[in-house]
């Protein structure tokens, strides 16, 4: 239900994620993003193009992540929200939190600008 | 065999207290469910915890001599950190309800006393007790996941109500169905000044123990505020900050609050994150709520949050729910959806909040058939009467 895949840019990663991120798989979701981070990378970007649902419990992987990477001064952005995650991301208002773009490359070029 | 019988400790300088809470609650005391004792100050209050170790919970006053409720609450863990405590305050005094929140009170009433309400809080915090008397002994123990997470929705249980509001003039019905191994929904209705009363539905972002005890502040929190402010905006802001304080797991909770004032039908409302509720009009068509902005509670300190105001007109049937609803699947991986939930009151128009609330769960029920349900449902609703003034 859930794929979690990564290509690095340099120092950046993007990390894409497809699927459903829910209660059931939520840890999964967390042990993913955190394998596919490494050491030296300085912008982490989650890509969302592809992600069909995601619940409160995989937003909350989402802030702990954020917030793990804000300690280690990495910057961090989500981009390419399909309508309806969009409209949660509105709805519980992640979209004031997090830096949201339209697609990898703009968040890149924010992140790395 | 016989239940166990819990010891309530009653502070309060008002002498008149003591024979006053004997006489209303004596049934309860000649069925052996509660036994008092009694003391006038904090001072006496702590010798009394210090000499008897099988008081289960404290009701306190706040203003007293020598030593008032708010130093009291600060000393009780001191003498036994399990110890609950309800506080009796003033209705609006925000300052003093905020410290005793920050010094962990687990419920408030207010004055003056409503001893119907005052059963149900005081219930309502042995329930809470006996869950995390259980919780410890878990935490002590090495348990199964399985067992934390029964533990966990034993004490969601205890904390919602099941008394709601019937009136000629207007009613309210909530019902959770939670699930398997997921959950954090929770739901509230508190009486406030004026006939006027609080609503609330919220859903927590994780499950266990870890978020169970966050649902409880949260709950704690906003029954705190709700009393402490009138604008709803203010409350969330209260509850946000205070949650942020104390949470480093960046958990959170959706949580929409309003206000339904029974003299004119208005329903004045803020929202934590949470989705809008529907207002449904006599001829079963329905519409969300307008938005106010405002974020997930207990991520973001220092935010503010907007609120609306909307008429509930006679006949017209406010409708609060958790995701658990909209997002229930059927065995075609389909989400139940909006527009399902809108057929429900085109096909039947609502005159009753439990019939409504209760259709709803019949109708995710039916369209879930054996797929597991992934998520608590919760359903609030309030239904004015078409008569009613």
């Amino acid at each position: 239900m859930m794929e979690v895949t990564s290509e690095r840019r340099g120092t950046a990663v993007i990390i894409n994620t497809e699927g459903r991120v829910d209660g059931s798989n939520a840890s999964d979701f967390q042990d993913a993003l955190e394998a596919a981070i490494g050491a030296d990378d300085d912008s982490v970007i989650l890509n969302l193009a592809q992600l069909d649902y995601i619940s409160s419990a995989g937003l909350r992987i989402i802030l702990l992540s954020a917030k793990n990477l804000r300690q280690r001064d990495v910057s961090f952005a989500i981009s390419s929200l399909s309508p309806s995650v969009h409209e949660l991301f509105i709805i519980s208002g992640f979209d004031q939190i997090i830096a949201i773009h339209s697609s990898p490359d703009t968040a890149l070029a924010a992140l790395q600008g | 065999m016989k239940e166990q019988t819990y010891k309530i400790l009653v502070v309060d300088d008002e002498v008149d207290l003591e024979p006053l809470m004997l006489q209303r609650m004596r049934r309860d005391i000649r069925a052996g469910r509660y036994s008092f004792v009694f003391a006038h100050n904090g001072v006496e209050a702590l010798e009394k915890l210090n000499e008897d170790h099988t008081i289960d919970m404290v009701l306190s006053d706040i203003n007293m001599p020598q030593m008032d409720g708010l130093t009291l609450l600060e000393q009780i863990p001191q003498v036994d950190p399990n110890i609950k405590s309800v506080i009796i305050s003033a209705y609006g005094d925000m300052k003093n309800i905020r410290t005793a929140m920050n010094r962990g009170a687990f419920d408030f009433v207010t004055k003056p006393l409503d001893f119907t309400d005052l059963r149900i809080t005081i219930e309502r915090t042995l329930a809470h007790l006996t869950e995390w008397r259980s919780a410890l002994a878990s935490r002590d123990q090495l348990v199964s996941l399985q067992r934390e997470l029964d533990v966990a929705s034993k004490m969601q249980k205890s904390i919602l109500p099941t008394r709601f509001p019937r009136h000629d003039d207007y009613g309210v019905f909530a019902h959770m169905e939670p699930a398997r191994n997921v959950g954090g929904d929770f739901y509230d209705v508190i009486n406030l000044e004026h006939g006027r009363i609080g609503l609330c539905i919220a859903d927590v972002s994780d499950k266990g123990v870890p978020a169970a005890l966050f649902m409880m502040s949260s709950r704690t929190l906003l029954k705190g505020a709700s009393i402490g402010y009138d604008n709803p905006g203010d409350v969330l802001r209260e509850v946000n900050d205070l949650l942020r304080e104390s949470n480093d797991t960046e958990m959170f909770v959706t949580l929409l609050y309003g206000i339904y004032d029974p003299a004119t039908g208005d329903f004045t409302y803020a929202n934590g994150g949470h989705n809008e509720p529907l207002l449904i009009r006599p001829d079963g068509s329905s519409s969300l709520l307008p938005r106010t902005g405002g974020i997930i509670l207990g991520v973001m300190g220092g935010m503010e949050f907007a609120h609306k105001t909307i008429n509930v007109g006679p006949g017209d049937t406010l409708f609060l729910y958790t995701d658990g609803v909209s997002e229930a699947m059927n065995v075609e991986a389909e989400e139940f959806g909006m527009e399902r939930l809108a057929a429900i009151f085109a096909d039947v128009p609502p005159t009753d909040a439990e019939e409504t609330t209760m259709s709803v769960f019949k109708a995710v029920h039916t369209f879930a058939g054996e797929t597991p349900q992934s998520d608590d449902i919760t359903c609030l609703t309030l239904h004015r009467s078409e008569s009613g003034s």
